[in-house]
């Protein structure tokens, strides 16, 4: 018969299993906390995607909890239990041991997999973030040294302070007219660097209201510091009231972001010069636009035949666009399928400048 | 190197040998790492090239509000191939030293460094005439004479390093069998060479 | 040559190994221009210290002004420049020179068992660079030192005072000498390992400094071509990063964190090499799972060049981009995780002897550990999206270049110390040492987790009065972490001054560089020894044949023991 070999059990060390459920137990109360804590006032997650992000927030402190626990208690534990003894002779050495394959295949297999969880978690939340609705109200927000300014739908001038509306999915395009700032609101958790040159874009909805800050998070120069601003959570009553005041009208903040009647801009479109208005082009307008047809497009399509090209969609209420609807355009700026146009204050247009691109454009179009 | 054999008195010719290969071995190591480091270089401001050209609807770019001209192909490939040609003649430079014929080892490394700076040269009259507005113009001028400079520079180093190398070879410093600095020289002309032909495609033929 | 016994194999060997080079004999070859690694080791450890020091008192200036919401200690102006090059001389001038420099220089020769470095002409301008990039960096305080952080992001940083020209110079230079030390050190390693010694048989140290050289040469070229084009668009106007120019800011942001990324491997990687030395040492057991860490440092090195976009999540990249860079910045997890879970298991069943080395080799663990997991955070876009540009990050790189980093060299520097000089240090001051560093490091940086999170930005010389209370604490806490600093150098200052002799092997280590006398003559081994296994089992005799004592060696304490007893 066969001798049974019989594998001494090993000797984890004195207390080993108590410890391990001393981790088990810690880790299942902080756990607990971490899930069921709210934020400090002052940083309640007041919209999405808010409300995702702080899932995230969750999951990842639940699994740093069990691996800090691990690593620390364990490694007091050892270094307490396994100190030379004081009447041991200073040549005892330790357990000889260099490797224990099973062990290692489960430490890293575990990680591996906690790893794979966590990637797709957040992978989850990074969509759930970009197919975050927007677009009902959709603004921009510039940055500069040292604060920030709103452009709105409508509204012939910026603004400085940064309303949104509840429960509406809005959609902010940000970028800066000198150097890089942040654009940053914790009580939503979104930010966007506002990199001077580009366009980025966020989208948020808020669902709580009240005022909230928006804090510069990107080194911008002396008074980076102080670089804050609010933004207020409106009712739709208040956003209303607070819109009107600013020049705007009823209802007409939200809907699409570009197009539609010029109204109540005061661009003199007659007394716009088509010679300046090309020269303007070729410094404006030129790195995106061709004076070709419609579908020669370069980042935005032609512009030769805007007012009556019978290739190209309708661009403004289902009809052609008049000279006012393409003044408003080049104003407030559009939202094209490939990109966005930034708008006039960004580009650096005046109103009689824009009058006399529009006369250019009247004068290709004639051609 | 040679105390400790001098301090022994006796030495085999092999074991001098011996040192040798191994030095020659971790010098050429540290040349072709040197030669990595200075691709990474290359390569980063290849990358800048790149993006920046990415980042604009039309190449070349608008400036002022009329498009900027393309470079001159046709002369650049001229002087692509002088600078080539050098690179022809390095190798037979090499090849003859290692077959101990001086005579054409001196002529293949005189036509070397003329043609490299034939090269030079070329690229002088390039800066000259190209319409691409200055270095620090446009980001067309910076990164082609960002990057055409720096080759350049390499170049100009290059034949510094090889007018060297062939006063050391007057001198009697390397032998038939050792020849380390040679090797090294003729791996940087090479080096060179490679770069340039990423640089022509990248601005003459992309 | 050295004979070896039958069966002994002999490769790698190098007869280049053999000679002996004559000892200079002049003050200023000896120590001043010196081509002896050890002397250069030295060197940089004396001026990475003093930069080190430099770097600490702006620390301190930046903590005093945050003791209160609107502090006035320096203007904001001032204050940017501080703490922009706070980190610039902690990066460049401070941890990578000491880790690979310093320690890589003294120790990684001796551990292979070559008498020098491959080539060490290069190593003595490598060095000399150096001291030199640092006055030029300093310097710039007296034309308007940089101030948009230690990185510097266009266009901002188009805009910053003059000294940020002597910036771009000192940190290009330094840069410089980094690549050389890279090149230095691979050849080194692969050219001059004793016989016998296989790349299975390396010290882990080596491993490290190893995994470390491809970043130093590869990745430092690319920041010195950012730096070099932030340099011409300043001085000649040539448009990179201007975006009114043409230029873009992200170009910027990517040539930069291409190289910086990898950057911060290079600040950790030779960290996790002292560590691997130190546990077994003082454990008296092998590393646990050798081949897993000596191969996982290599692939943290290869990884690190693939990630660097996750400093860049909120700059506006194209969404889709930000996967893999999240994915593969995850993914480093596991390899870093399983180092430490290796070190664990070298604590466990040990008969550990502690002493101040193995104190912050613990303590590592544990703030390394806390640093890597909030990393994780970090990695994860949309949690990034919150803390990005926060006191977070600023908690985080703390804790891994402080709590790894600066750690692991506090640890090394305990531990060769006596290699160094021949002389013990004070080892109840040195515990001391280690608390007050311990307690007042986790004491300033835990509460910046906190502060970022609920929304207090970075670079800021003032701050919003809802966060004081945690910046008070943070603050002194600081000034407990200065203390520790200042013990340190009084305990290297007093070890000089009247030291205990601290013989060659006072720890009972089992590398190379203990089986020669303390300090080391100038030739390292007299012959050069063969390797039969790699070093850690302690259960064995030691595994080199051909050693002799070292100078001074007696019955009672010979090197050539096979199985060494720590005597401290």
């Amino acid at each position: 018969m066969a001798q049974r070999v019989v594998r001494p059990k090993t000797n984890l060390g004195p207390g080993f299993w108590p410890v391990t459920a001393f981790i088990a137990v810690l880790s299942i109360v902080m756990s607990y906390l971490v899930i069921t804590s709210p934020w400090p006032i002052g940083l309640i997650p007041a919209g999405a995607p808010a409300d995702a992000t702080d899932n995230l927030f969750k999951f990842l402190g639940v699994v740093a909890a069990w691996i800090f626990n691990i690593v620390v208690i364990y490694t007091v534990y050892f270094g307490i239990v396994f100190a030379r003894p004081k009447n041991a002779p200073p040549s005892t050495i330790g357990v000889q041991i260099h490797d224990a394959p099973i062990l290692e295949f489960w430490w890293t297999a575990i990680p591996t997999i906690l790893v794979v969880i966590l990637a797709i978690y957040s992978v989850k939340i990074w969509a759930d973030i970009q197919n975050t609705q927007g677009d009902v109200l959709t603004l921009e927000a510039i940055g500069y040294q040292f604060g920030f300014q709103y452009r709105y739908p409508k509204l012939t001038q910026p603004v400085n302070e940064l309303h949104l509306l509840v429960n509406t999915p809005t959609t902010i395009h940000v970028t800066s007219r000198d150097v890089i700032h942040g654009f940053w609101i914790p009580e939503l958790r979104i930010k966007a660097d506002m990199v001077p040159g580009l366009i980025n874009t966020l989208r948020v909805t808020p669902t709580v209201p009240g005022k909230y800050r928006i804090v510069c998070s990107e080194f911008c120069g002396i008074a980076h510091g102080v670089m804050h601003a609010d933004v207020i959570v409106d009712t739709q009553q208040n956003f209303q009231k607070w819109f009107s005041a600013q020049g705007g009208a009823q209802g007409a903040a939200t809907g699409s972001g570009g197009g539609g009647a010029a109204g109540g801009t005061a661009i003199a479109i007659s007394a716009g010069k088509a010679q300046d208005g090309a020269k303007l082009f070729g410094q404006k307008c030129s790195a995106c636009h061709s004076t070709g047809p419609f579908d020669q497009k370069l980042v935005g399509p032609g512009l030769g035949k805007i007012f009556n090209d019978p290739a190209h969609p309708k661009l403004v209420n289902n009809t052609a666009p008049t000279p006012q609807d393409v003044a408003a355009i080049i104003h407030d700026g559009f939202q094209g399928d490939i990109g966005t146009m930034p708008n006039a204050q960004v580009n650096g247009l005046s109103n009689p400048d824009i009058a006399n691109l529009v006369a250019y454009l009247v004068s290709l179009s004639k051609k | 190197m040679a105390v400790a054999a001098a301090a022994h008195g006796e030495h085999h010719d092999g074991h001098d040998d011996i040192i040798y290969r191994e030095t020659r071995d971790m010098r050429l190591m540290g040349f072709v790492l040197f030669l990595v480091s200075d691709v990474v270089l290359f390569s980063s401001y290849i990358f800048a090239y790149i993006y920046l050209r990415d980042s604009v609807p039309v190449w070349p770019p608008n400036v002022g509000g009329h498009q900027l001209p393309r470079l001159d192909t046709a002369f650049a490939a001229f002087n692509s191939v002088v600078l080539f040609g050098s690179g022809v003649t390095m190798h037979y430079a090499l090849e003859n030293w290692k077959h101990a014929n001086r005579g054409r080892f001196n002529l293949f490394m005189l036509l070397t460094i003329v043609l490299g700076l034939g090269f030079l040269g070329g690229q002088a009259y390039e800066y000259a005439h190209a319409q691409i507005g200055g270095w620090s113009g446009n980001i067309f001028g910076a990164s082609f004479f960002t990057l055409t400079g720096m080759h350049g520079g390499h170049v100009f180093v290059g034949v510094c390093f090889l007018i060297a190398l062939w006063i050391q070879t007057s001198r009697g410093v390397y032998t038939q069998d050792k020849y380390f600095g040679l090797t090294a020289g003729t791996l940087y002309w090479h080096f060179v060479d490679v770069i340039w032909v990423v640089l022509f495609f990248l601005f003459y033929l992309w | 040559m050295a004979t070896l016994a039958p069966g002994v194999p002999t490769g790698p060997y190098h007869a280049v190994l053999d000679h002996i080079h004559p000892e200079p004999t002049s003050f200023i070859r000896k120590y001043i221009f010196s081509i002896d690694a050890k002397v250069i080791g030295i060197q940089y450890m004396i001026t990475g210290g003093i930069f080190f020091i430099i770097a600490g008192l702006l620390a301190e200036v930046i903590r005093t002004q945050l003791l209160s919401p609107n502090g006035a200690i320096v203007s904001a102006a001032t204050y940017n420049s501080i703490y922009s090059m706070h980190g610039s001389a902690m990066v460049w001038f401070v941890v990578i020179p000491l880790l690979t420099g310093a320690f890589g220089n003294f120790v990684m020769p001796m551990q292979i068992g070559a008498r020098d470095v491959a080539f060490p002409w290069l190593n003595l301008v490598a060095f000399w660079i150096f001291p030199v990039a640092g006055v030029i960096l300093f310097s710039s305080f007296l034309l308007g030192a940089p101030d948009a952080g230690w990185t510097e992001y266009p266009p901002i940083s188009l805009q910053g005072p003059p000294g940020t020209n002597l910036w771009c110079v000192a940190v290009f230079l330094v840069g410089i000498s980094s690549t050389m030390t890279g090149i230095n050190f691979l050849v080194t390693i692969f050219k001059m390992r004793a016989p016998g010694m296989t790349f299975t048989r390396m010290p882990l140290f080596v491993w490290a400094q190893f995994a470390t050289t491809p970043l130093l040469f590869i990745a430092t070229t690319a920041l010195g071509a950012a730096l070099a084009a932030l340099f011409m668009e300043r001085v000649f106007g040539v448009p990179f990063y201007n975006p009114a120019l043409g230029g873009s800011p992200i170009l910027w942001q990517h040539m930069f964190w291409f190289y910086s990324h990898p950057a911060v491997y290079i600040m950790i990687i030779p960290g996790f090499g002292i560590i691997s030395e130190v546990l077994p040492t003082f454990a008296r057991k092998p590393i646990f799972g050798y081949k897993m860490i000596a191969f996982s440092s290599v692939a943290i090195a290869l990884l690190s060049f693939s990630v660097w976009a996750h400093h860049m999540f909120t700059s506006g990249m194209v969404p889709w981009l930000q996967l893999p860079f999240m994915i593969i910045t995850m993914v480093i997890a596991i390899p870093t995780g399983i180092k430490i879970f290796s070190w664990m298991a070298t604590l466990w069943g040990g008969s550990i002897n502690w002493k101040t080395p193995a104190l912050y080799a613990t303590g590592f663990l544990i703030t390394f550990t806390y640093g890597g997991l909030t990393g994780f955070f970090l990695a994860a876009v949309p949690a990034d999206y919150h803390e990005h540009g926060t006191y977070f990050v600023v908690a985080h790189f703390h804790y891994v270049l402080y709590g790894g980093s600066i750690m692991s060299m506090f640890a090394g520097i305990y531990y060769w110390w006596p290699k160094m000089t021949g002389k013990m240090y004070n080892e109840t001051l040195g515990q001391i040492q280690f608390w007050l560093t311990f307690i007042g490091f986790n004491a300033t940086f835990t509460p910046m987790h906190w502060l970022g999170l609920l929304g207090m930005p970075r670079r800021v010389p003032n701050y919003d009065p809802q966060y004081t209370f945690w910046n008070q604490f943070a603050s002194i806490s600081s000034y407990v972490m200065a203390i520790g600093t200042v013990l340190f150098f009084y305990i290297l200052l007093d070890s000089l001054r009247r030291g205990k002799p601290a013989g060659p092997n006072p720890w009972g280590a089992r590398t190379l560089e203990w089986m020669i006398s303390s300090p080391p003559p100038y030739y390292n081994y007299k012959k050069i020894p063969a390797v039969l296994a790699a070093p850690y089992d302690f259960g064995n005799p030691l595994p080199y044949l051909g050693l002799d004592a070292a100078p001074g060696a007696t019955e009672a304490t010979p090197t050539s023991v096979s199985h060494p007893v720590p005597s401290h």
